[in-house]
């Protein structure tokens, strides 16, 4: 049990202390607070700070007039979520002379409603079309591991932020693995669920057929308590499903017998350097994990998000590629502008092909109900790589780091990331991806990965 | 065949002009660059053959 008020609590610790009285909320956002100044000037995770608003909803839980159950937690959100009062950055300049939200987005609320506590908007890349943590407006997000090098993005300020230590919860988005991404090169639990699992709605877009909001966390308790608190349909994101919520609290219990678990091959297998396919064979001996499997057309899956994503985030963004391309960040405008261009025919034959994918996909659940692999074909680069080495081909490091996640998120498969900690080495992460509205068997795993002591995530 | 490649110069500087897009001179030169490196990418897609049922599985619900 760590001191609730060190940077080594998790959510859980923090919400139990709360609870029993042991410690005030307002303790707890004052010491997140002081962390957060300490820990800013290396790790640049924050965009903007809101500690009057965390200070006085503290007053308000010390009051006892709120409860649930992530009391007194302080959490951070990438700066594409609406908080009220603010700009929505998503990363940009361009967006700060934009509206100022009216409320916050959906599920800053449905955290609050839990108990937590927002105590800021987080660097991201620019409007989320990016895996590196880098941003020419803001400076990039420094991975506490070793500030020299990146976070991984976009979500690398939420990356950033819970891997110091200065916040035990961050939300991302992850589109293509904007969240897995920084999980693995940060060395923290993340967890991108089912698409349309959870509500988007208050939150900037980037590209709909993909976009999906989670948790980076310490711990999987502390993913699952906040998945728990998110989930619930709302008519304010038309994706959003209309199933219950399932609990997955309870479900960490459970063990992991029953389980069927196979680590995949072929595709994501190739492309990796040692390190990662070190890391999955790790967490396969240690879930007793032999029979291998093979996503069929995993290539063309990715070669189809890659499309999508980059039709879609250019024609999104064209009214500002014609009106203001002096503003945007060096390393997305000329890549929204090729998307812009890039042919039609090749965005409907993405999703035409998407269902066909799933469709084979969802046959090998039939067999397995969870599959292993690579997170990145990395650790983390150092900041301003633009080349890197994989498989013997020197290959830019911007399109690749997401080489293993974006055939996973181009059907929103849930996935949660484990992380492990490489003595000596930086820490890299391994993929638990579960059949569709299943989070509760990947969260099973990496509960026992955690439990055995394979993964954890300490803070920097 | 070489003259089969196509003028990826020349196809951003016309489908920027029929999309309305001004791409000013100092960018130009990578906008081509990543279309070009998209054309790499996305060619394992290009490649798979479809059925003419096979339809996208879209959420729009009327």
């Amino acid at each position: 049990m760590s001191d609730p008020l060190s940077k080594h609590a998790t959510a859980t610790e923090i919400a139990g202390a709360v609870m029993s009285g042991k410690v005030k909320a307002l303790a707890v956002v004052d010491a997140a607070l002081a962390r957060i100044t300490a820990a800013e000037p290396t790790v640049n995770a924050f965009t903007d700070i809101v500690a009057e608003r965390a200070r006085i909803r503290a007053v308000e839980i010390d009051r006892g007039l709120h409860r649930g159950p992530m009391l007194g937690v302080p959490f951070a959100v990438k700066n594409l979520f609406d908080i009220k009062g603010h700009p929505t950055r998503a990363g940009s300049k361009i967006n700060n002379d934009g509206p100022i939200a009216t409320r916050d987005g959906s599920l800053i609320r449905k955290l609050e409603a839990a108990g937590a506590i927002l105590v800021g908007g987080l660097n991201m890349g620019e409007y989320a079309y990016d895996f590196t943590g880098e941003n020419a407006h803001y400076g990039p997000s420094r991975n506490p591991r070793d500030p020299e090098r990146m976070t991984g993005g976009s979500s690398g300020g939420s990356g950033a932020a819970v891997a110091a230590g200065e916040v035990p919860i961050a939300l991302g988005s992850d589109t293509n693995g904007s969240i897995r991404v920084p999980a693995s090169l940060c060395g923290l639990f993340g967890l991108k669920p089912t698409y349309g699992r959870l509500s988007r709605a208050g939150t900037y877009p980037f590209v709909d057929a993909f976009d999906h909001l989670g948790p980076l966390a310490r711990s999987v308790d502390d993913l699952a308590l906040s998945f728990d608190a998110m989930q619930g349909w709302d008519p304010d994101d038309p994706v959003c499903t209309d199933r219950s919520a399932e609990p997955t609290v309870p479900a960490l219990l459970e063990g992991i017998n029953g389980l069927r678990i196979a680590i995949a091959g072929d595709y994501f297998e190739r492309g990796a350097r040692p390190e990662a396919l070190e890391a999955v064979a790790t967490v396969a001996r240690a879930l007793g994990a032999t029979r291998k499997i093979t996503i069929p057309e995993a290539a063309a899956a990715r070669s189809a998000a890659y499309v999508i994503t980059a039709i879609e985030g250019g024609q999104l963004h064209l009214p500002r590629l014609r009106s203001r391309p002096q503003d945007f960040d060096p390393d997305t405008r000329e890549r929204f502008m090729a998307g812009a261009l890039l042919p039609g025919a090749w965005y409907v034959k993405a999703q035409r092909f998407r269902r066909r994918y799933r469709a084979n996909v969802q046959k090998l659940f039939a067999e397995v109900d969870i599959i292993l692999a690579p997170a990145t074909p990395c650790t983390a680069p150092r900041l301003g790589q633009v080349m890197m080495s994989l498989g013997g081909a020197e290959l830019p490091v911007r399109a690749n780091l997401g080489l293993f996640t974006q055939p996973i998120s181009f059907i929103g498969l849930p996935v949660v990331v484990a992380p492990l900690q490489r003595p000596g080495g930086l820490p890299i992460g391994v993929q638990i991806i579960a059949n569709h509205y299943n989070e509760a068997a990947a969260l099973r795993v990496a509960r026992a990965l955690e439990k055995q002591g394979v993964a954890s995530a300490p803070p920097a | 065949m070489a003259e089969d490649k196509p003028d990826i110069g020349r196809l951003v500087d016309e489908a920027a002009k029929a999309l309305g897009l001004p791409i000013a001179e100092q960018y130009r030169a990578n906008v081509i660059v990543n279309y070009e490196r998209s054309l790499a990418i996305a060619a394992p897609l290009l490649e798979v053959d479809l059925d003419d049922e096979l339809t996208p599985a879209p959420v729009f619900r009327p």
